[in-house]
Parts: C-alpha cells; structure tokens; sequence
C-alpha cells in the first residue's frame, strides 16, 4: 500500500510534502478515491524522507527518492539477529540511530566481533559483492531504526544507480581496509589500546558518549578472556578516561581516550568518512 | 463542504480566488484551515475567496483539478495561478505563491 502511494506521489513539492509528514490524503487517480493516511503511515512517510543514513545521504537527491519506494522503515532491537553465518541474504539494512555488530562465529561456536555497522554504513553489502550467502552473524547492539530493502529490490537499483553503486563501493573498500588494519592492529597493540579504540568507534555509531557494552562482549570483540577486559578497563578508569559499570560505560575525557588508544583508530576513521 | 467567504474588496486590491483541498478532521488539513485563515485575516482583509474541498467527499473533483495530495492550496486567481502544498505553515512561501508582499 506504502509503495502504491509513493509511486503516485513520484516528486515535486507534493513528494517533500509527504516527505516532512505534512500529507493526510492522496488521490489516487486509477480508481478516483483519496486514501486517508493513518498516523503511523505519516510517521513513516517522514522518517523515510529524513535521511539520517550516511551511505544515503551521500546519494544525489533524485537518486535517492527513486530508491525511496523500495525502502521499509524497520525497528531493530538489541539482541536481535539479522543472519547467521550460511544464511541467505534477504535483506540489506541502513542503519539510521541502530547500530549492528558483525561477528565470525567458528566450529566451537566461538564468536569475535569483526565490525560495527551504524548510521555511517550498511549491513548486507555482500550482495552488492555477487554473494548470495552470508559469511557472518549480524546482531543488533544497539536499538533503533533502519531503512531495509529485500535483496531482489537492491540488486535491481545497485544495477541501474551509479550513484549507489559508488557509494557502495567506497564503502566495501572502506571495511576492506578497516579488516585489513584491525588484523594488524589485533595482533601488535596491547588491549587497552584496542580497547579505546573499540569505546571511540562505538561511540562514533551510537553518537553517545555513554552506552551498554558487556564484558563478554568486549571480550568477544577484542577476543581477549574476560579477565583481560577487566584489567584494561580497569587501567582506561584509573586514568579517568572512561567510567564503567555493570555494563554501562561512558566515555569522561574523549581527548584523553583518543590519545590513549592506538593510531589504528585515526586511521579506521579516515577510511570511513 | 465548500466555505465560501466573499465580501467586498478593498480598495482597489484585486480579490484573490483560492480552494482549499483538505481531508476533513486530519491533522495537516485543520492546520492548514487555521494556518490559512490568519494569513488571510491579516494580510488579505476581506479580499479574498476561498472554497474548502474535502476530498474525501469529492475525490473526483479534486482529482480534476490536478491535486494528488492533502492538503493542497490552489490559488486562481488573480493570475499567476500557484498551488502550494502542506499544513501551510512556511507563512513567507505561502504569501509568495498568493503573491502578497509582506
């Protein structure tokens, strides 16, 4: 229904309108009748036409409104898994205030969180890529919305948007060398200079200087024992750079904290802007 | 439902002809009715006409008019005609498009 209503309102101001929440009605000129839009619908209407996504943002403003029909707002909420390793790619996801981790999960069923995905990004980008299966578990970290196109849609507009698959494409590169540098990074840095990198890239996605990490979590992520975890946090808060408790951490002194964490924090940002 | 609200101009200000369409009752249509009315009181005094369609009741009307959504001013004169769309609150667009100086 969604869909049917956006492709009679293609563009112009009656589409900004829409777009800003401002339309109760359109008219639908196939059948001459009005649909009333509910509340929710003019909700949604206006988050889609906000572009809170930077992959997005990034797109010529035609471009994007041409996507715009084949989006569906979602809510995503923590602890929910998007796919599992071996699963079929249904979706694509653009985060707007959600943020994801990717995880590789091996035999054991030992999982390490490889990356962060929020609104700077996308989840999915192996379609982009001509991979059908995902290679990886996604699990929403952090509760919020995001804009989510079925696979069969993506593929269609990644075909026939340049603009879409630039962006695509310097984002691929981007975690391409942020895997390459975190590799590097995991193996020569000490924790707690990994540590602080992790708390600034989250932040960097959830836009908050405070925010819910648990210890396994961050032990998964660093890939170090909970103990490890415990004594690097515990030299991060000694030097007042970060307060931590039963899995709440915020970030007191951000200066402190970039100086604190490895160059490989620099450089990862760099690479995704 | 139709509103009409013609009275004497004054002076020598051309009257300005406008229909309203709106979805009765919804929330960007009442907003615009109230939105549209003080911009006429102040800035039009009684030199105006306005006729309120709601489409709902008439869909065929207002699609005959080239309106696709609600609500949609539509201003007929004096010419330039203009249409204008939303709640009607961007008070300086809107006294552009009747072609009011503020």
């Amino acid at each position: 229904m969604r869909e049917r209503l956006l492709r009679l309102v293609k563009n112009g101001p009656e589409r900004r309108a829409l777009e800003s929440g401002q339309v109760d009605a359109v008219l639908d000129a196939a059948n001459g009748k009005a649909f009333l839009l509910s509340d929710a619908e003019r909700a949604s209407f206006r988050a889609r036409g906000k572009i809170e996504n930077n992959l997005l943002a990034a797109l010529p403003g035609e471009d994007y409104r041409g996507l715009f029909g084949e989006f569906e707002l979602v809510t995503l909420t923590a602890g929910e898994v998007l796919c599992e390793p071996g699963d079929r790619i249904r979706h694509v996801y653009f985060p707007n205030d959600a943020h994801v981790s990717v995880l590789v999960v091996m035999l054991d069923r030992k999982a390490l969180e490889v990356g962060l995905v929020g609104q700077e990004g996308m989840v999915g980008i192996g379609l982009a890529l001509g991979a059908e299966i995902s290679s990886v578990r996604v699990l929403v970290q952090g509760s919020g919305n995001a804009l989510r196109m079925n696979a069969a849609s993506f593929r269609e507009a990644f075909g026939r948007c340049p603009s879409l698959q630039r962006e695509v494409h310097r984002y691929a590169y981007a975690k391409l060398a942020e895997a390459r540098q975190t590799a590097a990074c995991n193996r020569f840095h000490q924790v707690e200079g990994r540590l602080a990198r992790w708390l600034l890239m989250t932040r960097d996605r959830v836009r908050s200087d405070e925010f819910r990490l648990t210890h396994e979590l961050l032990a998964n992520t660093l890939g170090v024992r909970r103990a490890g975890v415990t004594n690097a946090a515990g030299v991060l808060q000694r030097r007042k750079l970060i307060g931590y408790s039963r899995g709440n951490i915020r970030i007191l002194d951000r200066k402190g904290l970039e100086a604190a964490c490895c160059a490989c924090y620099g450089i990862v940002r760099s690479l995704t802007r | 439902m139709k509103k009409n609200a013609t009275k004497p101009s004054a002076g020598l200000m051309a009257i300005v002809v406008m229909r309203l369409y709106v979805a009765q009752g919804a929330p960007n249509s009442v907003k615009a009715i109230a939105n549209l009315e003080a911009i006429c009181r102040k800035h039009l005094s009684d030199a105006f006409k306005l006729e309120i369609i709601d489409v709902l009741e008439f869909p065929l009307r207002a699609l005959a008019d080239g309106i696709l959504v609600t609500p949609s001013l539509a201003k007929l004169s004096p010419s330039p005609s203009a249409k204008i769309v939303g709640d009607l609150s961007d008070r300086s667009s809107v006294l552009s498009a009747l072609g009011i100086k503020e």
